[in-house]
């Protein structure tokens, strides 16, 4: 059938969407009730001065231009696009390395495939307590073996220029996710190329850059997407390591506040300073600079990404 | 097949009313709430942030609360929290499961009291009550003149000194006696100096590092009789001189002189910020630190935990020999959220809790001091010790109550922070903070007195 220039429903293509209604309702109630609705009400909140009590008054632009001149503002959006520049590429390269192993012809391959996945699985907050011992100055492990190889010991979790860099060593415990999606894409890969490849004498380190590499480049898209969004979203080191109600709130986020990522300021601005309006602004922000990253990333990958078949 | 309901429907339907019947029945049963709670009693729920040992005192103090009450069964749930973060409280009492009574870091009642979690509690008769507290303890409980919480309990904060380190470094503890007044802290950085120690490089004992478990910017800014507030003006003052000063003599230059990152990595090993280390690994009760400023709570921490380390306590250092010496007093209280079910319960439980019954067993138990203006003249409260911090209660400072008290905070500390890494002039960063604070502040000008 030629497709119709228009979205265009037969009278049975409109009975049966009235029948399968009823079906989707459930889910679509959930969507709107706690996903459509609250983002429209930060949207709302973002231009009010609310504590979350009582009534919400209107503040026009007032959130905004307070954001543009807020030091810690900045300094959170700095350290976690910091931490997002870092850690996406590097996580990228980690999952195409454990995939790599885990593609290898082996009896006992399974078992590796397990070892190197299981991190991914382990509850985050448990992995960043067991860092914290693996990382410290004194008697952890890290500088211990670094003193071994003769490096100077480094205070990771104490310097505010290496805090981050703990972050992203400890992120790529999660590669275990990726690094499977990434094993898929390469079982893909045609074995004839790789026959033809070798009959011509190309070595296993040109055999990647010339085949595997262009034709996984589809899933690297998604990978670096995928750890970008996840990137500027994250939480949970940062709140276990230095905030929240391990030391009591007290202190700076690590040291200098070189841990206060961005969504952590904005949950300090919701729950400790009682500032819902500001936290909705900043939420709003986040997602406005999350899209034009997205967006940046795929007109920047139809230079690289080679779609099979196109 | 048939539609009409069969005897598996008929049976199920009547297992089904007989099983709603009892429930029903069930629930009208006139038992207490709780075990060790009267009969007749309606249940209030007590939400409280504080860990163990203190939460063990206070688990006390309920089951002696119940056995008593006839009207009120409470139930005691520790709670994740700390001073500044009740996000718990916050998205319960927004969601209709919110506590009936809460433990509430008294200098944050204010700030609380704006946002608008907290009830106010005249209509409960709590303005009677305000004679038997502590002046202090009573302003900070108070928004716009109206009183939103009871205060519990109290603390001040002196200076500990290892005398074991101090003789191994053939230093005699008596010059730091109490007899002799509030030391100087030029005298505190000589002998500090001397109980320094490195191993392989780094530090294993470090003398004093003021910044340490009470070492706060509040502590030496006090300290150095600055003034952090002008009522006058409704505006926070962090870059009077005096404070700056305390910043530039107690964070920039100590951290200097034993080497910025050296000390941080010091700190890193064994008395990190966050998380903490458990209590009994403690930097000064391990001996790796000679002396530092801490609260009346640590002495109920050596008994427990170092037993045989040989401490003396004094006043915190002053910056010129003669000076007063200068402490401040924090404290928490009890405070009725939003939308509580029981609040009257809540109330009869409060009472009890933050009045002379439960303060004199909080007391006795973790070495806190009381607000309740009655059991302070009671000595056997404060035996040892303890009776230095009862003293010095009555010339403590206290930090300013202001519905902007947690950013305060956290200001006042990223500028500590910066003048201790030596990433921003003191004077700079405390004018940065005045600025921010400020500007949240002016919008609840003038405030009520």
């Amino acid at each position: 059938m030629i497709a119709a220039p228009r979205f265009h429903l037969t009278v049975e293509d409109r009975r049966n969407l009235r029948t399968a209604l009823p079906f989707i309702a459930p889910w679509m109630v959930g969507f709107t009730a706690f996903t459509l609705y609250p983002i429209i009400y930060s949207l709302y909140l973002s231009f009010t001065t609310y504590s979350g009590f009582g009534d919400a008054t209107p503040a026009g632009f007032a959130n905004y231009v307070y954001m543009a001149k807020d030091t810690l503002f900045w300094q959170s959006l700095g350290n976690t696009m910091y931490y997002t520049a870092l850690a996406v590429p590097i996580g990228v390269v980690v999952a195409i390395a454990l995939a790599l192993m885990m593609n290898q012809n082996l009896r006992e391959v399974a078992i590796y495939r397990a070892a190197f996945y299981i991190p991914s699985i382990l509850p985050l907050f448990a992995l960043t307590f067991i860092f914290i011992v693996l990382l410290n100055p004194g008697f952890g492990l890290v500088d211990y073996v670094l003193g071994l190889v003769g490096l100077p010991a480094v205070n990771w979790l104490g310097d505010a220029s290496y805090t981050k860099i703990s972050i992203v060593m400890l992120a790529q415990l999660g590669a275990g996710g990726p690094a499977l999606i990434f094993l898929a894409a390469l079982r893909a890969v045609p074995m004839e190329l790789y026959e033809a490849a070798r009959l011509e004498g190309a070595g296993p380190l040109r055999r990647f850059y010339k085949i595997t590499l262009p034709l996984i480049t589809p899933v690297i898209l998604f990978d670096l997407i995928y750890g970008t969004i996840l990137g500027v979203q994250i939480f949970t080191p940062a709140f276990v390591l230095a905030g929240g109600t391990s030391g009591g709130g007290a202190y700076t986020t690590g040291p200098e506040n070189s841990l206060l990522f961005y969504v952590f300021y904005l949950y300090k601005q919701a729950f400790q300073y009682s500032d819902m309006g500001y936290a909705a602004a900043m939420a709003w922000v986040l997602f406005i600079i999350s899209v034009v990253l997205a967006f940046a990333i795929m007109r920047w990958s139809r230079q690289w990404v080679h779609y099979e078949g196109a | 097949m048939s539609l009409r309901p069969g005897r598996g429907v008929t049976a199920s339907l009547l297992a089904f009313l007989v099983v709603g019947a009892a429930c029903a029945t069930g629930g009208q049963s006139s038992g207490p709430p709780l075990a060790g709670c009267n009969s007749g009693t309606k249940l209030a729920l007590f939400w409280t942030s504080h860990t163990p040992p203190d939460t063990d005192s206070e688990q006390h103090i309920v089951n002696a609360f119940n056995k008593q009450s006839k009207t009120t069964c409470v139930k005691m749930v520790a709670v994740p929290g700390s001073e500044t973060d009740i996000a718990k409280l916050t998205t319960a009492v927004r969601g209709g499961t919110g506590p009936d009574v809460y433990e509430l870091d008294r200098f944050t009642v204010a700030e609380r009291a704006a946002a608008g979690v907290l009830t106010d509690l005249t209509s409960y008769g709590a303005a009677d009550l305000a004679s038997n507290y502590l002046d202090f303890a009573w302003k900070e409980a108070l928004f716009k003149g109206k009183p939103y919480a009871l205060p519990d309990d109290t603390d001040a904060r002196v200076l500990y000194y290892n005398k074991d380190l101090m003789q191994a470094a053939g230093e005699d503890p008596s010059q730091l006696d109490i007899s002799k007044g509030a030391p100087t802290v030029d005298l505190i950085r000589s002998l500090a100096t001397k109980l320094n120690k490195k191993t392989n490089g780094k530090y294993t004992v470090v003398g004093f590092d003021p910044r340490l478990n009470q070492g706060w910017h509040y502590t030496w800014g006090f300290a150095f009789g600055g003034s952090f507030f002008d009522a006058a003006t409704c505006k926070v003052t962090p870059d009077d001189p005096k404070i700056v000063q305390a910043f530039k003599t107690m964070f920039w230059d100590w951290a200097g002189q034993l080497g910025v990152k050296d000390l941080q990595t010091f700190e890193s090993t064994y008395a990190p910020d966050t998380p903490p280390l458990p209590t009994e690994q403690d930097a000064f009760l391990t001996g790796h630190l000679g002396m530092v400023v801490s609260g009346d709570w640590v002495l109920g921490w050596l008994k427990q935990y170092a037993p045989n380390l040989h401490y003396g306590i004094t006043y915190i250092p002053v910056p010129q020999q003669g000076d007063s010496p200068a402490t401040w007093a924090g404290g928490w209280s009890v405070v009725i959220p939003k939308g509580a079910k029981n609040g009257s319960g809540g109330w009869e439980f409060m009472k009890y809790f933050a009045g002379p019954e439960g303060q004199k067993v909080y007391t006795q138990e973790t070495t806190h001091m009381p607000t309740w203006k009655s059991l302070l003249d009671d000595t056997s409260l404060f035996p040892g010790d303890h009776a230095l911090f009862r003293k010095q209660l009555d010339v403590a400072h206290s930090r300013p109550a202001l519905p902007v008290g947690a950013l305060y905070w956290d200001q006042l500390t990223i500028a500590q922070s910066a003048a201790e890494h030596h990433s921003q002039d003191p004077a700079v960063a405390l004018k940065a903070a005045a600025a921010t604070v400020n500007a949240k502040l002016q919008s609840f000008c003038p405030l009520a007195t």
